[in-house]
């Protein structure tokens, strides 16, 4: 197992060497560069501009570009905003938080609503009980999430006022107190249901099919033979076996908690990372873009290499060397 | 059975939401009369009441630079104009008055300087004329990494500073705290309109090095002004809170708090239906959503800008324009596309009822603006443009429906537009297209992304042959940093001697003085010669809109702006 992570770990390092590449390409491919777009007179002029230009590199060789970013980032200077003029690392510091736990209660949501869901149809097969939650989940599988979104501001926040609408706390509160966390905890709750619920339906699908499949297996039907009850059976002998392919879901939700919500992170005012990738694409802010892809795609690596792993830990079927 | 009631449940859920929808369409429609006030809103109830919140929104999040040497876009500007202020002050057409400093000069060149006594930073400190000077030292610093380095370069002295050749900027001369002599390098009419106002706070920046400010607690998380609101809070890209600051110099403010929030533009109509805002500025697209509203006064005030079609007239040389672009050299050809456009139906149908067709490339509210009546009116007539087509010798030869050039082979308008995620440009572009089709000019749309739009404009590139750009200008009134041609943002590359010997004599101290009425006639000479030149053909304006809720009283909006928010307040 060591030895195997080892060798997955090692085989990263070109990976990720040749995603930075097409990285920067992509992003240097990008029309315009963070000066360009609509000039305002009034607050700048030709020279500002061009000297700008100059001081940022921007005139260099492309190849020359990528080896100066590539030598630093591996030593760990990920350059300065163009945008916020601060250094990445505090610019993603400032909003990882907040990424952090939208993903989180959002993934909590899923398992919740998932795990309840997922058993129920997996019991009662082919009920409209089960026709019911499947219909529902590929409705919301098929709900664009920005129409989620603004649907459900407007009825839970502007109609019934239960959760504000923007913002990931709330006004005037000291950090750190209880009111503070609970106030963002409220705000976080409504974004998190709307990312939540459009992400159950595989985990529910997923977890019913097993249960079906499960429940035809030799084993159920000696301890049905054994007049085992049948909540039990389906409580205790199916569960817990239909139960451990779900975890290796893990190793990519690590992925989809930290690299946010791009649309509705937008949609909520929510400052994460997600609405941040978005602006620095935008803005041709390459520091951050290029940082946070670079994030991503390394959190994608490493998600696999912890799915993979998993199997291996729940299903002693599968040798990893 | 059970089945069948849980249909009747989905059945009626339908039913419903159906009946949701409805509702929020009607919702828009209610109540459609709804007064608008031009500049002012409601001064209905006498005396200022003191206390309450304001909620104020901001479209998109501000970068962080709370510090008049530092800021960059206006999102932060919104914010910084809330806490803290210009030496000097314009009126509503643009003209510099005193605020906190008032000035004598005697030749434009040396300005005496006296600012008012007991002004007070929001650390308790007072402001002097030093906070001035270091903020002019500062800018002048070699290390200074933002853009202004512009707006001190005019004193005496300063680039030397700024090159590390002297230690002291001869221009600058502090007499005491509340006087200061600031002299330039040479006179000039706009000196007062383009130098640095903005003191910053010597106390506060203690001790930092320039290169550090930038990124210092003073200018991101814990700024300070002297305006009539403190900060209290900053939440990064989120929220800007700020409470009363009782010393403050133009008297006490009325309401208690502001908060300032980021809300996302699809949100905003909602809250402030909602009560839970009370002022933002909004995109004109959703005017009549603001106006629909009972409680919010949807004002509209003067802008700064102006959107014009230009002409690749020539080319960028890296110093200065060269008027060396045949293809649309002929003045009757661009006069004729200029007749073409029916700018008030335009204007009605994609400025939202905000925009007014413009005669000059100078906004209407600034006080060189030449009076309408004075200027030639291109009014919409196709017939004219026809008639001034074939004089050019633009006829249809082959029978094709297009005209084709005086030589008979084809000819094509290459019109660019720029693109966004505004769905509503592509519509403006073609419109304009279709008038140009309508007298026999055959046209061809590019939609080019916004990012490289400037940038192919600013290298003269052969793609753009007719485009549509918009300029918005400040409050120094001189065209020629747009204009001139030697400037780079001459984007239709215009060369003409007439304009520039005009655009200079009104700079020239020689020949206008201190005398702002001949300097006017200078500038009103000038947009007649843009107009009968016409390297471009100005098209519209744009007003400002602000929405501002009923139970907020005592605001103004004019060209410069709002009012000081001290002279707000909330009816309880």
């Amino acid at each position: 197992m060591l030895k195997y992570s080892l060798r997955r770990i090692l085989g990263m390092i070109p990976m990720l060497f040749l995603i930075s590449i097409v990285v920067f390409t992509l992003a240097k491919l990008m029309p315009g560069d963070s000066l360009s777009g609509e000039i305002d007179p009034t607050n700048t002029n030709p020279q500002y501009i061009a000297e700008m230009r100059e001081k940022l590199g921007y005139n260099d060789p492309l190849p020359q570009q990528y080896l100066r970013w590539i030598g630093n980032f591996v030593q760990g200077d990920f350059g300065k905003s163009t945008r916020f003029k601060l250094e990445v690392s505090a610019v993603v510091g400032e909003r990882l938080p907040n990424t952090l736990l939208l993903g989180l209660t959002s993934i909590v949501f899923t398992y919740i609503l998932a795990f309840i869901m997922g058993s129920y149809a997996g019991r009662k097969p082919y009920t409209f009980g089960d026709n019911l939650i499947g219909g529902l989940n590929y409705l919301g599988l098929s709900i664009p999430s920005f129409i989620a979104g603004v649907f459900a501001i407007f009825l839970f926040s502007f109609t019934l006022g239960w959760f504000p609408s923007n913002g990931s706390v709330g006004i005037g509160l000291t950090d750190g107190t209880f009111e503070y966390w609970l106030s963002r905890l409220h705000h976080v709750l409504l974004p998190a249901l709307v990312l939540g619920l459009l992400s159950t339906a595989s985990y529910t699908q997923f977890l019913r099919n097993d249960i079906i499949e499960n429940s035809r297996k030799d084993f159920v039907r000696t301890a049905r033979a054994k007049g085992t009850p049948e909540r039990k059976i389906y409580n205790v002998h199916i569960l817990r076996n239909s139960i451990i392919p779900l975890i290796t879901f893990l190793g990519f939700d690590l992925v989809a908690i930290i690299s946010g919500a791009i649309i509705t992170e937008t949609i909520f005012t929510y400052p994460g990372l997600g609405q941040l990738f978005l602006q620095s694409v935008g803005t041709r802010d390459y520091p951050v873009l290029m940082t946070l892809t670079m994030l991503f795609s390394f959190l994608t690596l490493v998600g696999n290499l912890v799915a993979d792993i998993l199997y291996g830990v729940v299903d002693p079927r599968i040798r990893l060397d | 059975m059970k089945k069948r009631s849980m249909l009747w449940l989905a059945a009626l859920m339908l039913v419903l939401s159906v009946f949701l929808a409805a509702c929020s369409g009607g919702g828009e429609k209610a109540g459609t009369k709804k007064e608008e006030n031009n500049g002012k809103s409601g001064e209905t109830a006498g005396k200022p009441q003191d206390g309450g919140t304001l909620v104020y929104a901001l479209d998109s999040q501000p970068k962080g630079l709370f510090n008049w040497t530092f800021y960059e876009d206006t999102v932060d500007f919104e914010v910084l104009d809330l806490f803290d202020e210009n030496l000097i002050d314009y009126d509503e057409h643009l003209k510099a008055v005193p605020h906190i400093a008032s000035w004598k000069t005697e030749d434009n060149k040396v300005f005496d300087f006296e600012i008012k006594k007991g002004v007070k930073w929001h650390n308790g400190e007072e402001l002097s004329v030093k906070d001035w000077e270091f903020a002019i030292y500062t800018i002048a610093d070699k290390d200074y990494e933002g853009s202004r380095f512009e707006n001190v370069r005019t004193i005496l002295g300063a680039q030397d500073y700024h090159d590390g050749k002297t230690d002291k900027i001869e221009g600058v001369k502090v007499i005491d705290d509340y006087h200061i002599q600031i002299t330039f390098d040479k006179a000039r009419v706009n000196n007062l309109d383009n130098v640095w106002t903005y003191p910053l706070s010597r106390k506060e920046f203690e001790g930092i090095a320039v290169k550090d400010m930038l990124s210092s607690e003073q200018v991101r998380s814990k700024p300070v002004g002297l305006g009539p609101y403190k900060v209290t809070k900053i939440v990064p890209g989120e929220s800007v809170e700020m409470e009363r600051f009782n010393d403050y110099f133009g008297g006490k403010p009325h309401i208690d708090k502001i908060v300032v929030k980021v809300i996302d533009p699809s949100l905003s109509v909602g809250e402030l239906k909602n009560g839970t805002l009370d002022m933002t500025s909004f995109h004109p697209s959703i005017i009549e959503q603001v106006k629909a509203l009972d409680n919010v006064n949807a004002i509209t005030y003067p802008g700064l800008s102006y959107y014009y079609v230009g002409f690749r007239l020539g080319t960028w040389d890296g110093e200065k324009n060269v008027m060396n672009e045949p293809k649309y050299q002929n003045k009757k050809l661009r006069e004729a596309m200029y007749y073409a456009i029916n700018r008030e139906e335009w204007v009605k149908a994609f400025f939202f009822g905000v925009g007014k067709p413009v005669n000059r490339p100078v906004p209407s509210n600034h006080w060189i603006a030449a009076d309408n009546k004075e200027m030639p009116q291109y009014k919409y007539d196709p017939k004219k443009a026809k008639q001034l087509l074939d004089e050019a010798g633009y006829k249809d030869v082959n029978g094709d429906g297009f005209r084709e050039d005086p030589n008979g082979k084809e000819f094509v308008v290459n019109f660019s537009h720029y693109a966004t995620q505004n769905p509503t440009f592509e519509a403006r572009a073609k419109a304009l297209c279709q008038y140009w089709e309508e007298v026999g000019l055959k046209t061809k749309l590019a939609m080019t992304d916004a990012n490289l739009y400037y940038d192919l404009l600013d290298k003269a590139d052969k793609s753009m042959e007719v485009y549509f750009a918009g300029w918005s200008t400040g409050t120094d009134p001189d065209p020629t940093g747009l204009w001139s041609s030697k400037t780079l943002w001459n984007h239709p590359r215009w060369v003409n001697e007439e304009s520039d010997k005009l655009l200079d004599q009104a700079l020239d101290i020689d020949v206008v003085g201190t005398d702002n009425n001949k300097r006017k006639d200078l500038y009103v000479q000038w947009q007649k010669l843009f107009m009968e030149d016409l390297p471009g053909l100005p098209i519209a304006e744009i007003d400002e809109t602000m929405a501002v809720s009923k139970r907020v009283q005592g605001t103004k909006f004019d060209v410069s702006g709002k009012n000081r928010p001290n002279e707000w307040w909330i009816k309880q």
